[in-house]
């Protein structure tokens, strides 16, 4: 479909089939209760079905249940295809502005969160602009001074967060397989790989990224500065918290730096990993303080909040790289295979394992 | 009347008819012919007589009266038509069209049998995936990359997309095959890289084969968030596949 100019915006242009504009999606009928006029006819006329979608809300009007009916159908397959189109559309017109007024017309339209449209408004990034999160999570002071409120507070995404921490828990647990064999190389001892990284890399690292968020978006709300409205100048920022999803945005985002780092935690010197540490925990944790600032200001305890955010992500840094990595070169015993601290505990974790299920095991 | 009606059946009627008239001409259509006879055919409404599949998938000929064999070559045929259609991607829409997931549950169940680890009763090594590990891994793993690539726009059904990723493991299960040839003899470094570089040809081959048949169904411009879960995935099971032994 070739990008519609200003003049087919602003004309009500009826398009003749669904096929065309919705590219094979399957037609359904919506079952929720009928959506706001506003909000159908806002998406529509935004996206240029305004046709169908001017003259549905002008019926509407008149009470008439057949043209009730229609309205349904039409803004029910506005739905449809103004989720995937309208976002797509708007994003070639508009770029952020547009994806957020996109998401902002489809949550506006009150979907049921039983549909898949409903999480499609959390989707509603480009390429680009996943790459723009991920750089501003990484260098300090690249992102603007509301950058919180404006960019990911109107558009939170999950896409950025979930992949960020599924590929960060691979990427810990493959490279944390070959440091410890690359370790063992050179004895005798024969390396198995050790598949319960995996597990324990994952529950680490979605523990981190949604149990912090949470508390963080509660200690915000719990801990805001009392305004006086005779006072203040902008009592609209200084009563400003962020939003639980703008916060697991940030924190999602904020593990992106550990991808490269986890990589080269695998060689083996230990002033090396240290130093990836702390360069690590310092960048990003800098960039998680420098954009959270707008909210810290709003609460009292902005002091241990910081401290807490900063003790937090270094403590995450450490503990990745003392149990996954941190295999220091001890004096080679031919036989016996060294008990390193992941070896050691990998084995407590089976024998317990094997207690209690113990019929686990046969194949 | 019917004629076989003999005469003084016939002068009953016309009796009954100046008698009762109105009552007569409601029953006048009823045949009272002694055996009426029934007979007909049954058909398959709507039948055609081409043997090429609907556009909905529904197969138009007449299936009861064909024998087993031939129904089930049937189905064996598409499947490998599939497999055909994987290690060669030029033509797409038949995988697309005619979806099924048995060759994902054939290709799943195999190389999780031979990815398994075998218990050893040495507490201190560690084996490879359990069988249910792969298993979960495959098959959650395509739901979350389908999944995904819906949320972000995609105008592909469900099962296709499934069904598309289960069919690309085809050159990643060859690679394992090749893998475990290779394991029979004693290891060295050649043999390694050699493992390393099948590994490597059948994950990029995957990769390249899904990417053909998926990437047209995505905005073009979230094309890479959309490949590059299909990526990942492809990535993790290669990466199974390269570290048994």
């Amino acid at each position: 479909m070739e990008t519609p100019t200003a003049d087919d915006l602003l004309q009500f242009r009826d398009y003749s089939s669904t096929s065309a504009t919705n590219n094979g999606a399957p037609a359904q009928i919506n079952v929720n209760s009928p959506t706001h006029a506003s909000g159908g006819g806002r998406g529509g006329i935004g996206s240029g079905f305004g046709g169908a979608g001017g003259q549905s809300s002008t019926q509407r009007q008149r009470g008439d249940p057949l043209a009730d009916l229609i309205y349904d159908m039409s803004t029910s397959a506005q739905a449809m295809a103004g989720g995937g189109a309208n976002n797509a559309q708007n994003a070639t017109l508009d770029g952020s502005g547009g994806g957020g007024g996109g998401g902002g017309g489809g949550s506006g339209a009150r979907l049921s969160f039983l549909t898949i449209e409903y999480y499609q408004q959390f989707f509603n990034v480009d390429t680009y602009m996943v790459l723009e999160r991920i750089a501003n999570s990484m260098i300090p002071k690249r992102a603007s001074g509301n950058y919180l409120r404006m960019n990911i507070g109107e558009n939170p995404d999950l896409y950025g967060p979930f992949w960020i921490t599924v590929t960060l828990i691979f990427s810990i647990a493959i490279s944390g397989n070959i440091a410890s064999y690359l370790h063992h190389a050179s004895d005798g001892y024969h390396w198995h790989y050790n598949f319960h990284l995996v597990s324990y890399a994952a529950t680490c690292i979605f523990l981190y990224a949604n149990i912090l968020p949470a508390i963080l978006w509660a200690l915000f709300k719990y801990s805001l500065k009392p305004v006086n409205e005779a006072d203040a100048v902008e009592t609209d920022s200084a009563t400003y918290t962020p939003t639980l999803l703008s916060l697991m945005c940030i924190y999602g985002y904020s593990l992106a730096i550990y991808i490269p780092v986890s990589i080269l935690w695998v060689i083996n010197i230990s002033l090396l990993q240290w130093l990836l540490v702390i360069t690590a925990a310092l960048l990003s944790g800098t960039v998680l303080i420098a954009v959270l600032t707008p909210a810290l200001r709003n609460s009292q305890f902005s002091l241990f909040l910081i401290i807490g955010i900063l003790s937090a992500h270094v403590v995450l840094a450490a503990g990745f790289m003392l149990y996954f990595f941190h295999n220091p070169p001890e004096s080679p015993v031919a036989t016996m295979p060294l008990p390193t601290a992941p070896s050691v505990l990998k084995a407590v974790t089976q024998a317990a394992g094997k207690a209690v299920l113990p019929g686990n095991q046969t194949h | 009347m019917d004629a076989k009606l003999d005469v003084s059946t016939k002068s009953v009627i016309s009796l009954k008819r100046n008698t009762f008239p109105l009552i007569w001409q409601m029953f006048e259509d009823v045949n009272t012919s002694p055996s009426p006879s029934l007979e007909g055919d049954m058909s398959i409404p709507g039948k055609r007589t081409t043997t090429t599949t609907a556009q909905n998938g529904v197969p138009d000929y007449n299936t009861l009266d064909e024998p087993i064999r031939e129904t089930v070559l049937r189905d064996i045929r598409a499947v490998g038509v599939k497999f055909y259609h994987v290690l060669y991607p030029k033509e797409k829409s038949s995988l697309l069209r005619d979806w099924d997931l048995w060759g994902p549950l054939v290709l799943c169940t195999f190389m999780a049998t031979i990815l398994q680890g075998s218990s050893s009763a040495d507490s201190m090594s560690d084996n490879g995936p359990e069988f249910a590990q792969v298993f979960v891994i495959v098959w959650i793993g395509a739901a979350i990359v389908t999944l995904n690539s819906k949320l972000l726009g995609g105008n592909i059904s469900f099962f296709q997309s499934v069904c598309v990723l289960g069919y690309c493991l085809t050159p990643v299960a060859i690679s394992l095959i090749v893998c475990r040839i290779i394991l029979l003899s004693v290891q060295t470094r050649l043999l390694f890289f050699l493992r390393f570089v099948t590994t490597t040809m059948g994950f990029a081959w995957a990769t390249y084969a899904s990417f053909i048949f998926l990437g047209q169904s995505q905005p073009p411009h979230r094309k890479p968030l959309a490949v590059y879960p299909i990526f990942l995935f492809f990535f993790i099971i290669s990466w199974l596949v390269l570290s048994h032994n």
